[in-house]
């Protein structure tokens, strides 16, 4: 293992088995006409794949997934039979399209990839995205390769200065095209990797592009809100067209390169002839900015995808009447449509969250103002709670009680993202009463949240030493198990994602040998060989409280160390036999957690001898030490509690 | 170091002499009315602090500020302001046209406010400025908040609880009404394009300077714009993920004397110090804000330069701090206890150096401009 090696993060993902809607916005689409299946890209990090025949009720036919971020872009390929996709997972994935898995994966971009480029006529494909590289792809080569056989050549096109946020190739592929925030587009022809041109005139970022077929024209849509036809012949600019109010963010040309189909920030889709631009119309209006148009197969439609969940359908005006309607003044609202064809609705997103203090249940609210409670432990959502007051459900929850922090949430998808503490001390730092914690009845049991949660995780992982001394498998959690289907993910901290499995899958062989080279020491030594975590130390001084006369107590300054969740009971305890002295001996002492509190038969309880203060205040004795820290001595350094002795 | 000690030993027989040339040199009807020119001795290494206070005795909003507090606060505890108050008090009411003072009492309280200051160092101006203006705004707060806690007491008997956040705090001082200014920071996230905006106060801005340029220059690359990419990606609240994002800082809010401070001493890592940038950067006599933000209160004010504290020598722990400030519409230079009439074409001096090869230099450090519309 090499020492520069970044840390590695486990997270997982809290959702249903099947997601049928996508859960966030949705990048890209593409059309396979002849299976008459549509392609979506979502936020979700899911690929689905839709019908689009007329009258189909459930239009959904499958999920692609393996993302583990955002996909930013997919290109479909090879007459159909395999797509090709871009995230900000930082990978470029390939697929078998009809069956809908993973072919391979390749990580050789350095941060997201934003865009992808497909020259059909020789099945090359370009990715590009804000590493600022682009490479070319031979599509023949990616679906050729195997587990064994898993190298591949890439030409890459350097010169960017900036990140990358289109790319357009035309289908001969003989001109490609870059758009980045350096305002610029950069032209280069793709069949030697040499650069053609540069061209100036965008006063912004460069989001959508379009090269015709011949290459000799290209389309750029830009954040300055204005589309540009240049020659590429001509190296210039032939026409500026400012039909959007804000930035342009999806072009797609019509066939024979005459028409323009334009959207963005400003919700609307516009289509204008290229050659004559006043003459424009707004073809519908969405309900959030869009991001990808695709036509449908007899391009009388078009598709639209938005950063909402939603797909649409609408119909296109017929092209040559665009004037004709522009002067009839088509309606009020000079929308040509304002019902779409088809709907394929999309799923709320989840756009708030809270973690309870007991650092295990997480409420959150989507995009559609549901509220819903899910529980971090066991990977699974509890309750929907519907339109209720936010605010108000994470009030109802508030509990007096300190656990140390083990997880952060992610919302990139959508969906709950749980990152796992970066290493032992993180993620394992939070010990709680396993009967407080509702999981078991019997004598009161220290369990650590971290590590319960990584050996259900981890638990059909087939580890050579998961076997004990006589042979049998050992079964990691006791407690409970997470659903089967929950995404587990390994990747460097904050970056690039190394390995992705469903936690049922981690039985197989490859996925097992896999496991082996990927999860970290830690990890293994706490799911597989069942070491127990450290506990926490909480150094406190322990003083007579100040209405205590006793003379000889005055001088005891006793600086003490316990484990974090000691309760103030226990505390209690140890004043009464090491300090005050009590009539009885009985085995308990304050800084053992282990072990349980012997219940007196016939004395008072500790508590009721000597009560606890902090900070004046009277503690309850069920409280734990690192909660009275938390919430009434309120800081890290000095942690003092007083006792005061109520009857000897 | 050794420049300050060096004019220490001069300055008795060279101080008759200078007076009255300055006094010559301005001509006795040309004289200001009610108007001194006082040196302020070094008590080795102070010419940090005699700089400063000098270039702030120049910027008469502040001045006038500070003597009617003087006159509103008889006989309160001894402050750095009461000290400072003091200081200019005895400097307005000088018999004498010229000569120069001891700041005796306020060198002494500020070794006893601030640690750093407890020594015969010689110390950064700008961070004696910034100390300063802070400390006095804060001595101003609690003292406001002592008389409405008084108040409250006479109002509502005994029982009052007052805990420093109570409303006149949100009040602005005189010292915010003349040095704050506001900041709005724009970051627009590159995938979404949503701008949000945070707004910050500042009781000067620091720029970083660039060989032959100007000020406005720096002011321009000041507000440049920013891209959080790569490890340091913008986390944007309406994408809920990390994106690329764009950042700019530009001034909404212009303060009524604008304190800049040229940010000439620069951590040069393969040297583990400071070097003193000593790069030519223009200081015109009239300013305009050009990075104001669109919805800028007040983006037209037009400043003068009233004042200039200026760096002389090769670092920031060596050296020699002297200042030129404008009054009555001619220059003067003080340098400790000495002052002198200069020409305003001289200002030019304190530009800096075109070559990178002179180690020292006396450049312009921290310059006060003055609104035109606070002259009133």
């Amino acid at each position: 293992m090499g020492t520069m090696r970044k840390k590695t993060q486990v997270s997982f993902v809290i959702r249903d088995e099947e997601e049928r809607r996508h859960k966030n916005g949705v990048s890209s689409l593409q059309l396979d006409p002849i299976q008459g299946r549509l392609y979506s890209a979502g936020r979700d990090g899911i690929i689905r794949v839709w019908h689009t025949g007329n009258g189909v009720q459930d239009r959904y036919i499958q999920s692609m997934e393996h993302h583990t971020d955002w996909v930013n872009d997919i290109v479909l390929c090879c007459g159909g039979k395999n797509l090709i996709s871009a995230s900000s997972d930082t990978t470029v994935k390939v697929w078998n399209a009809p069956k809908g898995f993973c072919m391979s994966t390749l990580r050789t971009h350095k941060d997201y990839v934003r865009t992808l480029a497909y020259a059909k006529d020789k099945e090359q494909v370009a990715s590009a995205g804000l590493d600022r590289a682009i490479f070319l792809w031979d599509v023949n080569t990616l679906t050729a390769l195997t587990a064994s056989n898993n190298t591949v050549t890439t030409s890459s096109l350097v010169g960017n200065k900036e990140s990358i946020y289109s790319l357009a190739m035309n289908p001969p592929g003989t001109i490609l095209v870059s758009g980045s925030t350096e305002k610029v587009l950069r032209v280069w022809d793709p069949r030697n990797c040499s650069r053609l041109m540069k061209l100036k005139g965008h006063a912004d970022n460069v989001k959508a592009l379009v090269v015709s077929r011949d290459g000799t024209q290209c389309v750029s849509g830009s954040s300055d809100g204005t589309i540009k036809l240049w020659s590429l012949s001509q190296q210039r600019c032939v026409s500026t067209i400012r039909v959007h109010s804000e930035a342009v963010w999806a072009l797609l040309a019509t066939e024979n390169f005459t028409h323009i189909i334009s959207g963005g920030r400003d919700r609307l889709v516009i289509i204008t002839e290229l050659r004559n631009p006043d003459n424009f119309m707004i073809v519908c209006e969405e309900t959030a900015p869009i991001l990808k148009l695709c036509f449908t197969a007899d391009q009388t439609g078009i598709w639209v995808s938005t950063s909402e969940s939603d797909i649409r359908c609408w119909k296109l005006p017929p092209l040559n009447s665009l004037d004709m309607y522009n002067q009839n003044n088509y309606n009020t609202n000079n929308v040509y449509q304002t019902q779409p064809l088809h709907h394929i609705p999309g799923g709320p997103a989840i756009k708030h969250y809270t973690v309870l203090n007991d650092k295990r249940h997480v409420l959150t609210k989507d995009t559609a103002n549901n509220v819903a409670l899910y529980d971090v432990l066991k990977a699974s959502k509890l309750e929907d709670l519907g339109e209720v007051d936010y605010e108000e459900e994470v009030k109802k929850r508030f509990k007096m009680v300190y656990v140390p922090n083990w997880f952060n949430v992610d919302l990139k998808t959508g969906m709950l993202t749980i990152h796992l503490g970066q290493d032992e001390t993180d993620c394992l730092s939070a010990w709680v009463s396993a009967k407080e914690a509702g999981l078991t009845t019997e004598n009161d049991q220290k369990v650590n949240f971290g590590a319960l949660l990584l050996q259900a995780l981890l638990d059909h992982w087939n580890h050579p030493n998961r076997v004990n001394e006589t042979g049998v498998r050992v079964i990691g959690n006791s407690y409970f198990n997470v659903p089967l289907h929950t995404p587990l993910i390994f990747s460097e901290v904050g970056g690039r994602t190394l390995y992705r499995l469903q936690v049922g899958d981690a039985g197989g062989e490859t996925e097992g040998n896999l496991l082996v080279e990927t999860v970290p020491s830690w990890v293994v030594d706490v799911a597989i060989e069942m070491a127990a975590p450290k506990l926490n130390k909480l150094p406190f001084y322990l003083l007579p409280h100040s209405s205590c006369q006793s003379k000889q107590d005055r001088q005891k300054k006793d600086r003490l160390v316990a484990n974090d969740f000691i309760q103030c009971r226990k505390v209690a305890e140890h004043v009464v036999e090491k300090i005050v002295g009590g009539g009885d001996v009985n085995g308990a002492s304050a800084g053992s957690g282990r072990g349980s509190a012997n219940e007196d038969s016939g004395n008072d309880a500790p508590e009721e001898r000597v009560e606890l203060l902090c900070c004046d205040q009277v503690l309850d004795p069920n409280m734990d030490l690192r909660t009275v820290r938390h919430f009434i001595w309120k800081s890290n350094v000095e942690f003092t509690l007083h006792y005061r002795v109520l009857k000897q | 170091m050794s420049i300050c000690q060096d004019l220490g030993l001069n300055f008795q027989h060279r101080m008759g002499a200078n007076i009255s040339q300055l006094e010559r040199d301005i001509g006795s009807e040309q004289f200001p009315p009610n108007e001194h020119y006082f040196g302020l001795v070094n008590f080795g290494n102070t010419c940090y602090s005699n700089s400063v206070l000098q270039a702030l005795y120049f910027c008469r909003p502040f001045r006038e500020k500070v003597l009617e507090y003087k006159a509103k606060n008889k006989r309160t505890k001894e402050t750095l302001l009461t000290c400072l108050a003091d200081l200019f008090y005895s400097i307005a009411t000088q018999k004498k046209k010229v000569g120069s003072i001891a700041p005796k009492k306020f060198i002494a309280r500020l070794r006893k406010e601030k640690e750093e200051f407890d020594n015969y160092m010689q110390q950064d101006a700008h961070e004696f400025l910034n100390f300063l203006i802070n400390h006095i705004n804060e001595i101003i707060l609690a003292e406001r908040n002592q008389s409405t806690l008084k108040v409250q007491k006479n109002a509502q008997g005994e029982n009052v609880t007052c805990n420093g956040t109570s409303a006149p705090s949100a009040e602005p001082t005189w010292v915010h009404e003349i040095f704050q200014g506001t900041l709005t920071s724009e970051t627009r996230c590159l995938n979404c394009e949503t701008v949000s905006s945070k707004d910050e106060h500042f009781f000067d801005l620091q720029v970083d300077v660039g060989q032959n340029t100007s000020i406005t220059h720096c002011l321009k690359c000041f507000s440049d714009t920013e891209t959080l990419c790569n490890d340091n990606k913008f986390k944007c609240d309406n994408c809920s993920s990390y994106q690329e994002a764009q950042k700019r800082m530009r001034v909404k809010k212009l303060p009524l004397i604008l304190a800049l401070h040229l940010k000439r001493f620069k951590y040069m890592e393969q040297y583990n110090r400071h070097i003193k940038v000593s790069h030519r950067v223009v200081f015109p006599l009239e300013l305009r804000l050009f990075n104001t933000s669109d919805d800028a209160v007040n983006p037209d004010r037009l400043y003068d330069l009233v004042a200039v504290v200026v760096h002389c020598g090769s670092g920031p722990n060596r050296g020699h701090y002297i200042s030129i400030v404008k009054s009555h519409g001619f220059w003067l230079l003080f340098d400790d206890d000495m002052v002198d009439k200069i020409d305003a074409s001289a200002i030019e001096d304190f530009y800096g150096l075109t070559s990178d090869i002179q180690k020292s230099s006396e450049t312009g450090y921290i310059l006060f401009y003055q609104s035109r519309d606070a002259s009133c």
